[in-house]
């Protein structure tokens, strides 16, 4: 355990831990470009020079590990002459490109431009060095190599998170540029990482691209529900509307975010989203809608079914179990899910697409039910004559509805959901639009914040099931999302 | 502490406080310039706004209707970098950004609209812009309208060139950008 000074500050660091870790835990800040906490050590930006007590030169903090006795100096004169001098070497080559830069807001040159430089450029703005501007690299990226400053965060990613090695820094020198190896694209599933890691706008998103300036972007945190890992987000939105979501690094579950997570927010403001209900194929208003599904189930009553699904929030699913115990007061309803859970590719995706089926067994324990075969069992019977459930969870008994044809009335949220031949679908706000208690496969409990408001009439899944109770003549009293969770021991 | 300044107002005399020989007074004025005017139309100094206009001085500093500025190709200088939106203090700017597909300066406004119902005609954008690529040297003044769509102004009606004020200026950023891209689709 050596022990070191650091601006004065007497810090006593773990063995191995480097100079600017030290000075984090202090609360001192480094600017960095290459030194990424995730990745290995690089030390070719220079940004992180601090001034060691008796060292000859000055030395990366990054990559110098704390010594017994050392004494730093992280803000003295020769630091910060060294600081702004390694940002007029980076900006020399710089294009002037902020007005068309996605990263402009948010961008490491800009910020430690205004922090540490604030000089003039000593340098003719034509004589700066060409390279090529942006071109697509993989489905999700653009590459502007004229803005790289060479950090190699992204080399270092694709060789280290996900083991694919596409990007390569090419030439020697001041020739050197990032390319793709030969016969590779960027499309390795983690792909926008990369773009979150460039800490200058070399890599650009190419869904974001050009949508908003990133000034304007308020940041909700939430989850993500694209499998069962549950990684936490941030959802950045502006005036109602979902324009990325972003990884909120931690411990237990994630630091990176793969691209079809990233991509789940396109669904609610999706072309086909469904802000009314469907009878048969043909949108109707939601009032009589409801009627008609409640009418369905009425009339098969004791032969109706529910079903949960692990893709709903456990007050969702609560609430259809209440539905089918106090209003159709029915035998055939199920809470019974499983899935061999656990990480697929070694970094984030999981086995298990649906992000609750933990959090459906709280429900399962408070409501009990029958199990998953029993259920399809009787539907192949013959024995269910109507089946209420979420549009996605129609593919674990689609066998069974294939065999017998009961009326299906879903519960979606988007169009392209609803299984062939539905008889009835209402429509539900997703959980971008509503709060809901969700279970990872780690069992730990994750809730969503809605960052935007659900579209107009457009209600959370538990208050339809109340107004569905109601249309068949009977009270569920779910008037609030504590209600729905009542008697349910999440633990 | 307010503090009260005390006004020694001079005491009306005997002539005011008859009250009617003032009058008289006012009313000689009245008439004077309505005489005057009647026989002397031209010298009046009021106009039929907004039919009539006095010719605006043209001074540097006046902010009129604004304009977007064209490069040689006909396309707006203006890349959609949302600086005049940040700037504008009264929310009266909506610009919508999309793509080039082979031109190296890649973004251009798709929508560019000004609320002129909106706008409190201070200049923050023209300050804004790091391209030189809005300017209030129309020398028109946004009148009145009917209607609030009729104060509106799209795209279409702010590009528009001025030859006398030197365009296309070689001002802005991403203007090393654009001339490269001009100059190889002139070779081609």
């Amino acid at each position: 355990m050596p022990t070191l000074t650091i601006d004065g500050q007497t810090i006593e660091a773990a063995k191995g831990t480097t100079l600017l870790e030290a000075a984090q835990q202090l609360g001192i800040y480094i600017p960095r470009y290459c030194y990424h906490p995730n990745l290995s050590v690089s030390g070719n930006c220079r940004m992180c020079l601090v001034e060691v007590e008796k060292a000859p030169k000055l030395v990366t903090a990054c990559s110098t590990e704390a010594a017994q006795g050392m004494a730093v100096l992280t803000a003295s004169n020769k630091v910060k002459a060294a600081r702004r001098d390694v940002l007029e070497f980076l900006l020399i080559n710089h294009p002037l490109d902020c007005p068309i830069c996605d990263q402009a807001g948010e961008c490491g040159l800009q910020n430690y431009y205004m922090e540490y430089s604030l000089a003039k450029s000593r340098f003719n703005a034509a004589d700066k060095v060409r390279r090529p501007k942006r071109r697509a690299v993989g489905p999700y990226l653009a590459l502007d190599n004229e803005r790289c400053i060479l950090c190699t965060r992204c080399v270092r990613f694709c060789s280290e998170v996900t083991k694919t090695s596409e990007l390569e820094v090419m030439e020697r020198s001041d020739h050197s540029y990032i390319g793709l190896k030969e016969g590779t694209a960027l499309d390795n599933g983690y792909s926008l990482n990369i773009a979150d890691n460039c800490p200058v706008g070399a890599f650009t998103s190419r869904d974001f691209r050009f949508k908003q300036r990133v000034w304007f972007l308020k940041k909700t945190p939430t989850v993500c529900l694209g499998c069962a890992t549950g990684c936490l987000i941030e959802a950045q939105h502006n005036e109602n509307v979902i324009y990325r979501l972003t990884p909120r690094p931690n411990a237990e579950t994630n630091t990176w975010l793969c691209d079809y997570g990233r991509m789940t927010y396109k669904a609610v403001r999706a072309g086909d989203r469904l802000t009314k209900g469907v009878i048969k194929n043909g949108q109707i208003d939601l009032k009589p809608a409801l009627r008609e599904a409640a009418a369905r189930m009425d009339e098969a009553r004791r032969s109706a079914a529910v079903l949960g699904s692990p893709w709903l929030s456990v007050e969702d699913n609560a609430a259809l179990a209440r539905f089918a115990k106090d209003a159709l007061r029915t035998e055939n309803y199920c809470f019974d899910f499983n899935c061999g859970q656990g990480i697929k590719d070694g970094i984030l995706i999981n086995n298990d697409p649906a992000p609750n089926t933990s959090g459906v067994k709280p429900v399962k324990a408070a409501c009990g039910g029958i199990t998953l075969t029993e259920l399809s069992r009787r539907i192949a019977a013959g024995r269910i004559k109507a089946v209420l459930m979420e549009a996605r969870a129609a593919a674990l008994i689609k066998d069974a509805l294939k065999a017998a044809g009961p009326r299906l009335i879903v519960f979606a949220a988007n169009t392209g959901e609803i299984p062939a031949g539905a008889y009835a679908a209402l429509p539900y706000a997703s959980y971008f639009e509503t709060p809901g208690t969700f279970v990872n496969y780690q069992g730990l409990l994750r809730r969503t914040k809605p960052p935007v408001e659900a579209p107009e009439g457009v209600k959370p899944l538990w208050a339809v099931v109340n107004e569905l109770a109601s249309c068949s003549g009977t009270s569920l009293g779910l008037d609030s999302v504590e209600e729905t969770l009542k008697g349910i021991y999440i633990k | 502490m307010i503090s009260v300044k005390k006004v020694d107002n001079k005491p009306l005399n005997l002539l005011e406080r008859v009250y009617l020989l003032e009058i008289a007074r006012g009313i000689a004025v009245t008439a004077g310039h309505f005489f005057r005017n009647l026989i002397n139309p031209e010298g009046m100094p009021t106009v039929q706004y907004p039919e009539q206009r006095i010719p605006l001085p043209g001074n540097a500093r006046l902010r009129t209707r604004h304009r977007l500025k064209i490069r040689a190709d006909g396309s707006p200088k203006c890349v959609a970098c949302f600086l005049c939106r940040t700037a504008c203090p009264a929310c009266c700017i909506h610009i919508e950004a999309a793509e080039y597909p082979e031109n190296t300066v890649e973004k251009y406004p798709a929508v560019f609209d000004i609320d002129l119902s909106r706008c409190v005609v201070c200049g923050m954008c023209v300050e804004a812009c790091p391209e030189d690529a809005i300017a209030m040297d129309t020398n028109e003044l946004p009148g009145g309208a009917l209607a609030r769509p009729d104060m509106m102004l799209t795209k279409e009606t702010l590009l528009r060139d001025i030859p006398s004020t030197g365009d296309p200026s070689v001002k802005g950023a991403s203007n090393r950008l654009a001339n490269e891209y001009l100059k190889t689709r002139g070779e081609q």
